[in-house]
């Protein structure tokens, strides 16, 4: 059998014995069981292992690779932006903000720092690591505009897989809106991210992960999160194109009054892969966590939906809803749920919903009775489906380019 | 009922039947399986078919993926049969049962005495490991329904016991399963012919008397074209120390247009105040609808063992077959349920519902776990499920863990679930009428319950509601 892997360690720079030592035993933990397989609870739905092992041969680590590319900005709203390479810490402008509010730096490789063990993909990172970005907004300081993160993947990336880690943090009273733009040039690789968010008391944080065309990234993301005080986070997912992409938040609402939204309008194309798993950690009372995520699968698409609420004994008055919604459009594609609740506390308000089939066929008959063909109507029906996740986002501009950009994914549907 | 009578009504199914008990050897292998299966006079085909099920179970794990832990069962410590001396030549009539057995089911409530013919129901008694009387033979042979312990059946109805003891819930299926298929003791069979309506409620009752004793008992219905039946089964067993296994495993088989109603009210024995004791109940309970029409109904009421952990489930193989759940599960003190079910959609337009129902109290754990999968050639197909749980306190957990696969674009899978506690306002405009707290929580609460226990034949329905009140007794307030 020819070898998964062709990495060597040494090639990349460590600033200590200790890290190269960790960096190998980290190594050698992941090997032992390799990418997580259906055994695995949290992959139910998803067998990475096989995925990979499918598409990927003498996986290679990306220790050095030339940028020279200019980047097509956004210009349908005002932003300062960062520039991430391959995972990795370019550049950043912030034109529009106060200075020494807002801190980006380069994250060392090795602060990774998700503390609860996210299996084998975690000591991948810590293995194969090189860094990534630490942002800080500094407390009462809100950013009049968005920060946009332009995660640029070079065409030099094939069978090669990237690992990174970035840190959020937010302090009292502070506000961002962040939002992720993935432009990827033509070529097959596998990204690994493990990113730390930290929201302090009262501060609002709205996270957007948007993807700009179809490519052929392997992408998981794992986010871990903490919340305090009044906070809020808001992740709004739309990233759409990837051939596999898995986004697995784990968030604990620590303090009273904090509140969570996950929001997520997907289509899915041909082969894609997609999963979004949650863990909503209510542990104290007050809180209140929403989390609505809407599927359109067409031609041999899979998407999955991994949905936890758990609620301590103390967390008492709790309002958490999970609802989600799959529309599949041929026989080809599959929908699965687990949309789950752990509740030690009585007096809260929990609920889930879940539903999956095809369009509804007498709104489609009404509005060709109206005049519309069969594939506008097809078209505005799912439309409709998805904006229904943009009710929180109030920046006009930027609700109207997040619009657009679901509008074109629903008209890339044949 | 009131509320001191609750209180005196802690467990009353507890008592022990002294009665001199014949055993197997403790322990399992297969000297043992060897020994059930001589004492049983069984072929050898059957023999056959429990050693290939303990030579499977030697390389099975014990699954440990459910919710509720317990300490680890030393399987070398359990007695595997236990039958009452005097079955040892099984008796001809009722005549000639053990009166200190008749006297047991009395106190249970259970109509042995086939004077008794007001309540309309034929009941298979299973006292341990036996099968001690089976009541309206008569009546139901003129009809050709074959009611009676599964080793009658092995020894007089071979080729439908062959044809179809494994198919649903085959011996390599998992480890409580298999292990029920190598030392299943005895059971109820039953086989209802074609175009035949059972005219009454058939019914088992089990009853775990012994100690150090595991019951594994089988179950096998089998409905043919066109006929139809309901099936009740009901479970207690004494107040002792020890933990008790018990692993069932029930098999149903629905062929063209049948039908088949199974009905639970499960009130082993749950512990005492502090945990301690009680049965583990980890049964496996399945049901296949071959047939074209053909519908199978899951009717349970949960209230009793220590740990409850089962997931009666249907396969809908027959085009515009039907599949249903109705589930109701109390867990007070420090009792435990991990419970639900398994729909598997396989042909056109099949259909299944399910309804659950949780109540934690206590220091208890509720939770529901469940599947929903709808095949790619399942054109047509709908489901529906409906998961509410109830908390008493902050100190009780209910969790609900539904798994959806759907992977056909004409078919809808809905599902939705809820969790409350006791709405404060219904609380208090009960008061108000001059009912009590306790009295307001079970009248509360059997509301919760209705749409599940309206399903109960009329028979479990008292009963079951009189249990649900019972169960909740001393959690409030």
């Amino acid at each position: 059998m020819e070898k998964l892997f062709d990495i060597d360690l040494e090639k990349i720079s460590t600033s200590s014995k200790q890290e190269a030592q960790d960096r190998e035993k980290n190594f050698k933990f992941f090997l032992e069981n390799g990418f997580p397989n259906k055994k695995d609870e949290n992959w139910k739905f998803t067998d990475l292992s096989s995925i990979i092992k499918k598409n990927f041969k003498k996986i290679s680590n990306n220790y050095d690779f030339t940028f020279n590319k200019k980047i097509e900005f956004i210009k349908d709203f005002q932003h300062n932006y960062i520039i991430l390479v391959n995972g990795i810490f370019k550049f950043s402008e912030l034109k529009f903000e106060e200075k020494d509010k807002v801190k980006i730096e380069s994250l060392a490789s090795k602060e990774i720092s998700n503390s609860n063990n996210s299996g084998n993909l975690q000591y991948l990172n810590k293995a194969l690591s090189l860094g990534g970005f630490n942002l800080e907004v500094q407390a009462d300081y809100k950013l009049k505009k968005p920060i946009v993160i332009y995660n640029y993947f070079t065409s030099s990336l094939d069978n090669k897989i990237i690992n990174n880690s970035n840190k959020i943090h937010l302090n009292e009273n502070s506000g961002l809106t962040l939002l992720e733009y993935n432009i990827i040039e033509k070529s097959k690789f596998i990204k690994n991210t493990f990113e730390k968010i930290n929201i302090g008391k009262g501060a609002v944080l709205k996270n957007i992960i948007i993807q700009k065309t179809k490519s052929n990234g392997y992408f998981y993301k794992n986010i871990l999160g903490s919340q305090d005080y009044d906070s809020s986070y808001q992740n709004f997912i739309l990233s759409s194109g990837l051939k596999f992409n898995k986004i697995d938040i784990d968030m604990d609402l620590k303090k009273e009054n904090s509140d969570c939204f996950i929001l997520s309008g997907l289509t899915l194309g041909e082969d894609d892969h997609q999963e979004i798993k949650t863990q909503i950690n209510h542990l104290a009372p007050n809180c209140k966590s929403y989390q609505k995520i809407k599927n359109v699968l067409e031609s041999n698409s899979k998407g999955v939906y991994q949905g936890k609420i758990f609620v301590k004994d103390v967390a008492q008055k709790t309002d958490a809803y999970q609802l989600s919604k799959a529309l599949i459009l041929d026989d080809l594609s599959e929908f699965n749920a687990k949309p789950e609740l752990e509740i030690y506390a009585d007096d809260v308000k929990c609920s889930h919903g879940s539903t999956s089939g095809s369009i509804d066929q007498d709104a489609i008959h009404y509005l060709m009775t109206r005049g519309i063909e069969l594939d506008k109507a097809k078209k505005l029906l799912i439309k409709g489906f998805l904006n229904e996740i943009f009710e929180n986002i109030h920046e006009n501009s930027l609700k109207k380019f997040l619009e657009k950009s679901i509008e074109e994914q629903v008209d890339g549907i044949s | 009922m009131k509320s001191e009578e609750l209180k005196n009504q802690e467990y009353k199914y507890g008592f022990t039947t002294e009665i001199e008990n014949f055993k197997a050897p403790k322990g399992l292998s297969e000297e043992t399986i060897r020994f059930i299966s001589k004492i049983k006079k069984e072929p050898k085909w059957m023999l056959d078919w429990r050693l290939k099920a303990f030579k499977r179970l030697k390389v099975l794990k014990e699954p440990n993926w459910q919710k509720p832990k317990y300490p680890k069962i030393d399987y070398q410590n359990l007695y595997y049969y236990s039958a009452p001396k005097s079955m040892k030549d099984k008796p001809k009539s009722l005549d000639e049962v053990d009166p200190k057995l008749i006297e047991t089911y009395n106190k249970l409530g259970i109509p042995l005495n086939e004077q008794k013919r007001l309540s309309g129901v034929a009941v298979d008694a299973v006292f341990d490991s036996v099968s001690v009387a089976t009541t309206f033979k008569g009546e139901l042979d003129k009809k050709g329904i074959i009611f009676c312990p599964i080793s009658e059946a092995i020894q007089k109805h071979p080729e439908l016991v062959k044809k179809y003891l494994g198919s649903v819930i085959p011996i390599s299926d998992h480890y409580f399963a298999t292990l029920n298929s190598a030392v299943f003791t005895d059971g109820s069979f039953v086989y209802i012919p074609p175009n035949t309506r059972c005219p009454m409620e058939l019914s088992t009752y089990f009853r775990i008397n012994a100690s150090e004793t595991g019951q594994f008992e089988r179950t096998l219905i089998i409905a043919d074209k066109g006929s139809y039946v309901s099936y009740l089964e009901g479970c207690t067993a004494p107040m002792r120390d020890e933990n008790q296994l018990h692993a069932a495993n029930v098999e149903l088989v629905a062929l063209d247009d049948a039908e088949i109603k199974y009905s639970t009210v499960q009130n082993w024995y749950p512990g005492d105040k502090d945990g301690v004791g009680g049965i583990y109940n980890f049964v496996t309970k399945r049901g296949a609808c071959r047939g074209k029409n053909s519908k199978i109904s899951w009717t349970q009421v949960e209230t009793g063992s220590a740990i409850t952990w089962k997931y009666p489930s249907c396969i809908l193989q027959g085009d515009n077959s039907v599949g249903e759940f109705y589930s109701i599960a109390i867990t007070n003190n420090h009792q435990k349920a991990d419970t639900g079910t398994k729909m598997i959609h396989l042909g056109k337009n099949t259909k299944s519902k399910i309804i659950s129902k949780g109540i934690s109290a206590g220091k208890a754990d509720n939770t529901y776990r469940g599947l929903v999968d709808i095949g790619a050639k399942a054109f047509n197909s709908r489901n529906y499920t409906q998961c509410d749980s109830l908390l008493m306190g902050n100190k009780c957990g209910a969790h609900t863990v539904p798994y959806i696969k759907n992977k056909n674009s004409s078919s809808t899978v809905e599902h939705e679930a809820t969790t409350s506690k006791i709405n404060e306002d219904q609380l208090f405009y009960c008061n108000q009428r001059g009912l009590n707290q306790e009295e307001a929580v079970s009248l509360i609460v059997n509301g919760f319950c209705k749409e599940v226990l309206q399903q109960l034949p009329m028979e479990f329905a008292v009963e079951a509601q009189k249990l649900v009140s019972i169960s909740l007794e001393g959690s409030v307030g």
